[in-house]
């Protein structure tokens, strides 16, 4: 008796859960296609549409984009304005990048042992609470240059004994920019640096100091494979935005209202200056082309990180 | 006593409001005040040549804010349009960059807008060009409300009969109602009644004048590309005349640049004043180095007849009391040239192909030339009109009669050369070598070179 009532258990069990299993799968539509619906309507015919615009003549002004082939990027490359753009956009991602994560490094391995580390990372992070609009803005009153009136920088700079400098001059802004980028979010991958580093375990720090390691012994040997997984993604992060930067450039290198002069442009204001352009009808199969070549640069530069930073996982 | 110190108190307190309320001057508050304004704002409406027949509302989209001297004198004509026409304006106050923010995406849809405003080269190149405005060659023979005048008895001629206002078919594609022009602008107070220098020498004369009298002698925001590109324009248009900057800038081989010896004649004697420019031009942050024009660090500014209005508002937030006394006057002929010019930009009235309330935004356009309308330009925004009959600003006496001049040539601002390829050609080719030129980074020959050779990899790049 019991043997039979035994299996017959597990078959009205698994009937159960197929049951149960079917439900979901019924359900897996329905509760996913709004999330699909509203992601391709909003996301993926929009990139499609930016790729295929790309190839079109297109004024956006009550005329039917005209098919025009590769014209739009072979035009984009010839353009100095585009040539300088991207140059500029290279120096942020780049220049930018090494210099916030040397920042960024440098901070980890002071705030850990650090008393009140705490409140210098909040403190740090406070750049980013701004926004970029408004951070430009001040900052065109802190590089300010006039003589006798002068802003913040050449204050300090003229206190000190030195020459004022024309930091706002068109051919000095890629610089100021770059500092100020690293001034401004150095502090959000100082915190997300530091979360993995409060997740490794103090013992391997103790050890080593044991050990008589120096502080750059510690970073390179704990710190830096320890946190290697989220160095990667802290990269892939800063390379997506400095990519897209626009707002700080527009309102420092330029009046704010209108274009700043092009040796001062980034891809960003490459595709505003081809939509709203400067003077005239937008061209947005121009600005669709620099929006692809955004998208492919960005591509590409994620995937060599990704390469670059590919490492065996450490289990801790 | 004490009704008087209220009156003060309250006073101080619409000027502190005034203050807090960033740009709600019309034409000046305090000291820098124009006469005439709330004369102006209280005066009965005059009464309108057309009514439309069918029309009750139009829509309108504007270049201005609602609370700009400008808009103040168009809220002013609206409601006096809808006490004696009856037709309702339903505006949006969107500002300068409207009409490519806003009315251009627009036109793929059909909710635009039934009239709207812009500078005609601006609104020649991006909503005429692909087909979003429609002619209003009517509103020329419709009547302003002065008896039988009409629209065309009542403008100045060359305020909108010249090619750049004319569609694809030769029709007007705008109305104007504001007349802007650019010059040497100075303070007569601290700079004495200059007179109109006959000669580059002269001008320069008074430059180094300016710098032995221990100031600077000339402001410019460099960061604003089309205010350092107005010293090359200026003096090029006067070898080359009407027209001549234009053809060259749209010559797909470049040489044009070079056949004709008078561009690089100009760019000789441009060559000449960056000498006398206030240091720190070329790291300016707009407006700064004009602020500090009427602040008096330097003599001389080259702007825009938009410099007056804009400089009182500047003073006005100042309250240090500094009151300016307006004086202007053009660039000179430069040796050799042969073409006596003054530069003229039109802002006026289009409306779209697409409108739904033509005949009611083309009765408007009509109704606020009216004289008594109109006024309002010159009286609250301190800014001219196309209209001879009119008052006009001190600030800008001397312009009004370089613009009235007979003798001289009338040239679009620019030349038009700002509105080439949607303005593309001036920020690839113009812009870089300009500055180059004004730095000192090249010499006049090299700059001529430069537009050239730049000018041609450009339109060959544009196919």
């Amino acid at each position: 008796m019991a043997t039979v009532t035994t299996p017959a258990t597990p078959p009205a069990r698994a009937v159960k859960a197929g049951a149960h299993l079917s439900r979901k799968k019924r359900l897996f539509w329905p509760f996913a296609a709004p999330a699909l619906v509203l992601y391709l309507a909003f996301l993926v015919l929009p990139t499609i549409a930016t790729v295929v615009l790309s190839f079109t003549s297109w004024a956006g002004a009550g005329d039917t984009p005209e098919p025009n082939g590769v014209t739009n990027y072979t035009q984009m490359w010839a353009s100095d304005s585009f040539q300088y753009a991207f140059r500029n956009t290279l120096i942020y991602v780049f220049l930018g990048g090494i210099g916030t994560f040397a920042l960024a490094f440098l901070f980890t391995m002071v705030l850990r042992d650090m008393k009140g580390g705490k409140i210098v990372r909040a403190i740090l992070f406070f750049p980013n609470i701004v926004a970029p609009v408004a951070l430009g803005m001040f900052l065109g009153f802190v590089f300010k240059y006039q003589p006798g009136k002068q802003g913040l920088a050449n204050y300090v700079l003229e206190g000190l004994g030195a020459d004022a400098a024309k930091f706002l001059a068109p051919s000095n802004v890629t610089g100021v920019v770059t500092a100020s980028l690293i001034w401004a979010s150095s502090g959000f991958y100082i915190t997300i640096l530091m979360a993995a580093v409060d997740r490794i375990p103090p013992y391997l720090y103790e050890d080593a100091e044991l050990g008589g390691a120096s502080p750059w012994q510690k970073f390179r040997n704990i710190t830096l494979p320890m946190t290697w997984d989220v160095v990667g993604v802290a990269g892939v992060l800063w390379t997506i935005n400095a990519l897209k930067i626009f707002e700080l450039v527009f309102v420092l290198a330029g009046p704010g209202t209108y274009a700043p002069p092009n040796e001062a442009w980034t891809l960003g204001i490459y595709v505003f200056d081809r939509t709203f352009g400067s003077n005239g009808t937008p061209d947005f199969g121009a600005a669709c082309a620099c929006a692809v070549a955004m998208i492919a640069l960005v591509s590409v530069l994620v995937v060599l990180l990704r390469r670059l930073m590919r490492r065996d996982a450490i289990q801790f | 006593m004490r009704v008087g110190r209220l009156t003060a108190l309250t006073a101080g307190a619409a000027l502190l409001l005034a203050g807090c309320g960033g740009g709600d001057t019309a034409g000046g508050t305090g000291e820098n005040a124009l006469p005439g304004v709330d004369q102006f704002l209280d005066a009965p409406c005059p009464e309108a040549g057309v009514k439309p027949a069918t029309d009750k509302e139009f829509t309108y989209w504007s270049m201005w804010t609602a609370d700009e001297p400008q808009g103040k004198v168009l809220q002013k004509a609206f409601k006096c349009f809808q006490e004696k026409t009856g037709v309702k304006v339903d505006v949006q106050w969107l500002g300068r960059k409207a009409y490519t923010q806003n009315l251009v995406p627009a036109l793929n849809t059909d909710a635009v807008p039934d009239l709207f405003d812009q500078d005609v080269s601006k609104v020649g190149a991006a909503v005429m060009t692909p087909g979003g405005t429609q002619s209003v060659d009517d509103v020329f023979a419709m009547k302003v409300g002065e008896g039988d005048k009409t629209v065309k008895d009542v403008l100045s001629p060359s305020s909108y009969d010249f090619p750049q206002n004319k569609d694809r078919e030769g029709h007007n594609f705008m109305v104007p109602y504001t007349i802007q022009s650019s010059a040497w602008w100075f303070d007569k107070n601290t700079a004495g009644d200059i007179q109109q220098p006959k000669t580059m020498d002269e001008m320069i004369g008074l430059f180094d004048k300016a710098k032995s009298d221990g100031k600077a002698a000339i402001s410019l925001d460099g960061d604003i590309p089309f205010y350092n590109m107005y010293f090359y324009t200026q003096l090029a248009e006067r070898y080359v005349g009407a027209g001549g900057l234009y053809k060259a800038a749209t010559d797909k081989t470049g040489q044009a640049w070079k056949t004709d010896p008078g561009f690089l004649k100009a760019a000789t004697e441009t060559a000449k004043l960056p000498k006398y420019f206030i240091d720190g031009w070329d790291a300016a942050k707009f407006p700064q180095v004009q602020q500090r024009w009427a602040d008096g660090d330097s003599r001389f500014l080259y702007v825009g007849s938009w410099a007056p209005s804009e400089t009182r508002e500047y003073l006005d937030k100042q309250g240090a009391g500094t009151k300016i006394n307006y004086g202007s006057f053009q660039f000179p002929m430069p040796e050799g040239a042969t073409h006596d010019t003054v530069e003229q930009m039109s802002i006026g009235f289009s409306v779209t192909k697409k409108a739904k309330h033509a005949e009611a935004a083309k009765a408007f356009i009509a109704y606020f030339l009216n004289k008594d309308l109109l006024a309002g330009i010159p009286v609250v925004a301190d800014n001219l009109v196309p209209r001879a009959d009119l008052a006009v600003p001190d600030d800008l006496k001397q312009v009004k009669a370089a613009l009235d001049d007979p003798k001289k040539e009338h040239v679009l601002q620019y030349d038009g050369i700002d509105g080439i390829a949607g303005g593309k050609w001036q920020t690839d080719v113009f812009d870089p070598a300009d500055i180059a030129l004004l730095k000192g980074q090249i010499t006049p020959q090299q700059f001529v070179d430069q537009l050239a050779t730049k000018g041609a990899e450009f339109w060959k790049n544009q196919g």
